[in-house]
């Protein structure tokens, strides 16, 4: 991997616009504002790449001089050579290259942090709302230097992340500097401009895929060739974006015998890329069913047997891919005829016919995804569970919400496993006092792995309580039972419930029944079908997605309601990219022109006029909760379902693919042009 | 943003001194544009004047066939206003439909048209309505108030009071909003007046136009099928990365389409 240095403050040349080029620290935003201003810099322009097509041209401008030819990374997974012999003899071969384009995060609340430094004892103490406060830890001590025991992380609410608040950014090695320098408290809190420009983007991908068929239809073979954006500088996810996340579940549901997959990463002069919901599970899962959807239509298969045809059966788990993802559990076939029973998929034909008749191309998509949930980077997650004088206990996390809600997950579960009132348990996240190894938020793991250590924790606080309860009963530990939050004799009635017993033994701290979960928990792989309907108006080229149903296995649901909003907000995310949201690059100037809302359109409340969504639930047996990954499959589900549907409206025109997003203007030209208009000029072309 | 003075007025008259006594003031109606462009340090003003409240600008009167709206009546209010829905349903409708419930309680008719954004809603009601925009100083027809994009024909110092509209027979406004930004990628006014039939583009130009074309062939027959195979010329539209100038002309022939389905 060629990794060319990122300083805090860019030094000879700007990589992209929104890079940080100086700092002024002051007594208050606005006249920090002032004095920025007063910053004169004389650039000397130099001839940007925005696109991967620019970037790998011959002669094209170098960025950095580590990486020649603009690549960090040329990357393989599977077996090149039986690919090649499988293709050889296919019956049929499809080939089609998709799109994944570049987005802003937008997370709700722009990124921030506070910093301070101690100089009699040389830590620094930093606020700022991140994913992990263990993962920013290192990151800040890899940019900075300083080594991790020195740096003190408190991140409590954050406003939303998607990816984008993982890694440690520039901002956070300027205000620690000017901590020091000036021995006091220095704060910096981002603008909308600032996440537009400055934050890390995501997805800026490009896949190709190649499938091979037999003559009845199973697939011999799958191969990829993805390329994807860097940006200007490697963060610490995005080559692993663009690489493992594109391969590691490249055959997705489907059993195929040889799998090849080939990526590289490419330098541009635009915003670094990173993790964002997903970070390519929903790039890949989208690249699969489009290619699946668009090898039957060009074959002549229908694409609900294509798929049940080659879907790795039940009885096949553990399934091992060909290139050596271990698939835990899962059963496509009946999710996927659960989602289309539920999608009343059988009764569509007629709903077409009714909005043909109004004049409304109305098309169906279905989507069976699969995705990989992250295990961790962390040998093991722990908990930690503080009984208080305040009545309560107190179980300290080292994930922290970000708006999913871990508060009352968490919660539930601590409480299910004691059998006390969920009130009586409360969760606090990411206290640096807390000292805890584990991962943070990220890769749809917090249930599986944070989440099982609660339910670990829960059987270790009864453990522990159980000789203290024996002794304020006067009874053998063993024949004491615990249920409902008490221990009682066997036979008897004589019983002390658990918070009874810790206000007892209230006094020396730690508290006796102080306990840690801790437990080292495997990835997971939530899956599901979803089946989208949209409605476009030819007219004015406007979609309306009429119809959305997803269901999904994600192993054991613990809090519903949560999971449900999960699915909502990741199905909606990805409509947000299917329909609308694009960062686009003046290719020659570099200048960041969807900067702003006015021009970056984020989806909104009531884009999916009627949402149907239903757990289908497979228990895993990775973790101790049977539960899979809930945060990011949403998009894996529906980037795909909503551009099948799109296209299955499209396909009576003769259009058979078309690149993200659909927006108005895009669906019209292209029915405008299948329709014969000449058009002159086309809108803003797509680019990666 | 930076440092300024904030005064609200107590009068018109004092409006008009503050501006006279501060070369570098403005006016603040809603906001809704100004207070953005603030933040953003791209409006510098010494001095911000404050006349969403004088009473002078306030009031909706309908007689002798002209409906008068103050310059600081909201778009909500206008939108509920029982004398706009009675008098000109279509502008009450078109107001319901400016941006979002926050900029509609905040946002002013005067505002608006004072800053003549070309994909505003309000210029094309103004053109096809034949409005006139009384300041305080005279009285001015809205085809020589638009000047072009984002400019009118106020002098410094110059005030809006209010704008009179002609009640049409009947009237319908169709617009097309854009993906991102809610405003119009284009919005077609149409009205037809005992005089003859007014058609009013925003949004798809750099200013608010009359389509001289629709108007001609609506007032052989107020019918959609009037203008079949219609659009404006597409060289004179706007294009950008969000759409071609033929799309923008072909939405401007849809919304007038549907404007006059909705109405004949």
């Amino acid at each position: 991997m060629r990794k060319p240095v990122w300083p805090p403050l860019a030094r000879e040349r700007v990589h992209f616009v929104g890079q940080p080029v100086a700092a002024v620290i002051a007594e208050s935003a606005a006249a920090a504002a002032d004095a920025a201003e007063l910053v004169q810099i004389e650039y000397r322009d130099l001839a940007p790449v925005t696109t991967l097509a620019d970037a790998l041209r011959e002669g094209a401008p170098q960025l950095h001089a580590e990486a020649p030819g603009n690549l960090a990374f040329d990357f393989e997974s599977g077996d090149a050579a039986a690919a090649e012999a499988a293709f050889a003899k296919a019956a049929h071969v499809s080939r089609l290259t998709l799109r994944s384009q570049r987005l802003v995060g937008n997370p709700m609340e722009p990124r921030a942090c506070a910093a301070s430094h101690d100089a009699g004892t040389a830590i620094y103490t930093i606020y700022t709302p991140t994913q992990g406060v263990n993962g920013m830890r290192g990151a800040l001590s890899a940019l900075t230097n300083v080594p991790r025991e020195r740096l003190r992380i408190v991140a409590q609410d954050v406003g939303g992340s998607f990816g984008i608040r993982s890694p440690a950014y520039p901002e956070h090695a300027v205000v620690m500097a000017a901590a020091k320098r000036l021995g006091r408290p220095v704060k910096w809190v981002g603008t909308r401009s600032e996440v537009f420009l400055g934050d890390n983007q995501g997805r800026a991908l490009e896949l190709t895929g190649e499938l091979a068929l037999d003559a009845t239809g199973r697939i011999l073979a799958l191969r990829w060739d993805h390329v994807a954006n860097l940006g200007a500088y490697a963060t610490p996810f995005g080559a692993w974006v663009g690489t493992r996340n594109l391969t590691v579940t490249m055959g997705g549901v489907y059993r195929i015998p040889v799998l090849y997959g080939r990526a590289r990463c490419v330098y541009t002069n635009t915003a670094p890329v990173s993790a964002y919901r997903g970070a390519g599970r929903p790039d890949i899962a989208f690249a699969i069913e489009r290619l699946i959807e668009y090898a039957a239509a060009e074959h002549g298969l229908d694409p609900i047997e294509f798929r049940r045809r080659n879907f790795v059966p039940a009885e096949a788990m553990p399934y091992k891919t060909a290139n050596g993802t271990v698939y835990d559990s899962g059963d496509f076939a009946a999710v996927m005829d659960d989602a289309l029973a539920r999608a009343g998929h059988a009764g569509f034909a007629a709903r077409r016919a009714e909005a043909a008749a109004r004049g409304k191309l109305r098309g169906i998509g279905v989507a069976a995804y699969l995705e990989a949930a992250g295990a961790g980077a962390a040998p093991k997650d722990q908990v930690r569970g503080r009984f208080g004088a305040d009545g309560f206990l107190t179980v300290w996390t080292l994930t922290q919400s970000g708006g999913q809600g871990h508060e009352t997950t968490f919660a539930e579960i601590v409480a299910s496993g004691l059998g006390v009132p969920i009130e009586r348990v409360r969760i606090r996240a990411s206290d640096p006092e807390a000292d805890l190894v584990g991962s943070g938020v990220g890769g749809s793991r917090s249930l599986a792995g944070c989440g099982s250590a609660c339910r670990v924790l829960a059987d270790r606080i009864v453990e522990q309580a159980r000789p203290f309860a024996a002794e304020a009963l006067e009874a053998a530990p063993e024949d004491l039972e615990y249920a409902r939050g008490a221990f009682t004799i066997k036979g008897t009635g004589r019983a002390i419930g658990l918070f009874a017993l810790a206000e007892r033994l209230a006094g020396p701290t730690p508290h006796p029944l102080d306990a840690l979960g801790e437990g080292t928990f495997g990835a997971t792989f939530p899956n599901g079908c979803h089946v989208a309907e949209v409605e476009i108006d030819p007219d004015t080229g406007a979609t309306r997605i009429v119809r959305y149903t997803a269901v999904d296995d994600i192993g054991t649901v613990v809090s519903p309601a949560l999971a449900r909003g999960q699915v909502h907000g990741g199905v909606v995310q990805g409509a947000g990219q299917v329909f609308g949201e694009q960062a686009i690059y003046a290719p020659d100037s570099g200048q960041l022109l969807t900067a702003s809302f006015a021009d970056y359109p984020m989806p909104r409340a009531g884009i999916i006029e009627r949402f149907d969504v239903h757990p289908h639930p497979v228990p895993t047996g990775t973790n101790v909760l049977g539960a899979k990954g809930v945060g990011e499959s949403g998009c894996s589900g529906s980037l795909p379902a909503l551009a099948n549907a799109v296209l299955d409206a499209l396909r009576p025109l003769g259009i058979a693919t078309l690149d993200l997003p659909f927006t108005p203007a895009r669906l019209w030209e292209a029915i405008a042009a299948a329709r014969g208009r000449a058009l002159s000029r086309r809108a803003h072309a797509p680019q990666v | 943003m930076r440092p300024l003075v904030y005064r609200r007025a107590a009068s018109l008259a004092e409006a008009e001194r503050l501006l006279a006594e501060h070369p570098a003031a403005t006016l603040l109606a809603g906001g809704m544009t100004l207070i953005p462009t603030l933040k953003l340090r791209l409006a510098r003003p010494s001095h911000v004047v404050d006349i969403a409240r004088l009473a002078e600008l306030r009031g909706i009167d309908g007689k002798d066939g002209r409906l008068t709206v103050g310059a600081a009546t909201t778009h909500a209010e206008v939108a509920g206003a029982v004398a706009v829905r009675r008098a000109i349903p279509a502008l009450a409708e078109l107001a319901a439909g400016i941006g979002d419930p926050q900029v509609r309680n905040a946002g002013t008719l005067g505002g608006s048209v004072a800053n003549n954004d070309p994909a505003a809603d309000y210029p094309a009601a103004v053109l096809a309505l034949d409005a006139t925009i009384e300041t305080n100083r005279r009285t001015i027809p809205a085809a020589e108030f638009l000047v072009g994009m984002f400019a009118t024909a106020l002098a410094p110092g110059e005030i809006v009071l209010r704008v009179g509209f002609a009640m049409p027979e009947r009237a319908a406004y169709r617009k097309f909003a854009h993906p991102a930004s809610g405003y119009a990628m284009a919005g077609v006014f149409v009205a037809e007046h005992r005089d003859g039939v007014r058609v009013a583009v925003t949004g798809a130009g750099p200013g608010a136009f009359r389509w001289r074309e629709a108007e001609a062939a609506l007032a052989k027959r107020f019918n959609a099928g009037s203008l079949a195979g219609l659009e404006p010329d597409a060289s004179g539209l706007n294009a950008d990365i969000h759409a071609s100038a033929e799309y923008r002309a072909n939405l401007a022939g849809v919304m007038a389409r549907r404007a006059v389905a909705a109405i004949q």
